[in-house]
């Protein structure tokens, strides 16, 4: 193998794309006149090939339907009592992890004080009165209540 | 359990933090006016109450005098107490303050009534506290930042 020949070898397992634009011209460049290079890259191709077809026949040799229930069966197994032992060997992540929601509450509960945080508009006015109607007149200096009649029976 | 400890306690003390640093209420300063309305005698304002002739012109009382004055530094949801004439009084309460509006609620215990109002910081309050006797009645008027 050629000094040069050294020097693109590793670009032959290039995935497309990866090589920069001038790498990628120079290799074409170096294929076009050296026959030893195309049958690397014609060797590696079809390894490649190989190796894709292989794994292929052998995921599809793996049987996953009874993945599912022997998942099931082995929960089943360790169950409740599993379960137990695991938090008792991780006390303070399980304690954290059941009061962090409950302190993130309290935490929101007492930064925002339970405000409904409406603000009133100016103009907003509400009267209440027993034994009379009471009249508002509103305007651009501000509102103006009067006692208005007795109601009726008053 | 003593990590457990020390992570409750840093989630509450983050909780608490923004709540212990917020300063604490301020007091507004109000002015509450008792003011007479009558409709007898020549059109006339007294000059205390020029600010608000823009309230007091569209009422069918004509002529315009102050009874009293009093200024108080309010405070968010204590009520203040204003003696009236006659022996009755006004319950006036700070109720909310924004950027731009502040909210009074305005009690007559006597007479069993009540208002909440909401104005913008130039607007003032007018509100009818007597029943109108000989032509004339009375009125608080409620100006904040005075």
């Amino acid at each position: 193998m050629s000094r040069e020949c050294l020097g693109f070898a590793p670009m032959l397992s290039a995935r497309p794309g990866e090589l920069g634009a001038a790498d990628e011209e120079a290799l074409r460049r170096h294929l076009a006149g050296c026959d030893a290079c195309q049958a690397r890259l014609a060797d590696g191709a079809a390894a490649a090939g190989l190796v894709a077809e292989g794994l292929l026949a052998a995921a599809a040799r793996v049987d996953l339907a009874p993945l599912a229930d022997e998942v099931m069966a082995r929960v089943g197994r360790r169950g409740l009592a599993g379960a137990l032992r695991w938090l008792a060997r991780h006390r303070a992540v399980a304690a954290a992890t059941a009061l962090a929601p409950a302190a993130l509450a309290l935490g929101l509960v007492l930064y925002f004080g339970g405000e409904a945080d409406v603000a009133p508009l100016a103009g907003e006015v509400e009267v209440v009165a027993e034994g009379f109607a009471p009249v508002v007149l509103t305007g651009e200096e501000g509102p103006v209540v009067l006692l208005g009649e007795a109601a009726e029976g008053s | 359990m003593q990590r457990t400890s020390a992570l409750v306690a840093i989630s509450l003390a983050a909780g608490l933090a923004p709540r212990a640093a917020a300063p604490a209420e301020p007091a507004i300063p109000v002015r509450v006016r008792v003011i007479k309305g009558s409709r007898q005698g020549p059109p006339a304002i007294d000059p205390r109450l020029e600010y608000l002739r823009g309230h007091l012109g569209k009422l069918a009382w004509q002529r315009w005098e102050q009874v009293s004055e009093e200024g108080r530094e309010m405070r968010f949801r204590r009520p203040e107490r204003f003696a009236l004439p006659a022996g009755e009084s006004l319950e006036l309460t700070l109720e909310d303050a924004r950027r731009d509006t502040v909210t009074f609620r305005v009690r007559l215990p006597a007479r069993q009534a009540q208002s909440r109002l909401t104005i913008s910081k130039d607007q003032r309050i007018v509100h009818q506290i007597t029943d109108e006797k000989g032509g004339e009645a009375l009125f608080a008027t409620v100006r904040p930042w005075p």
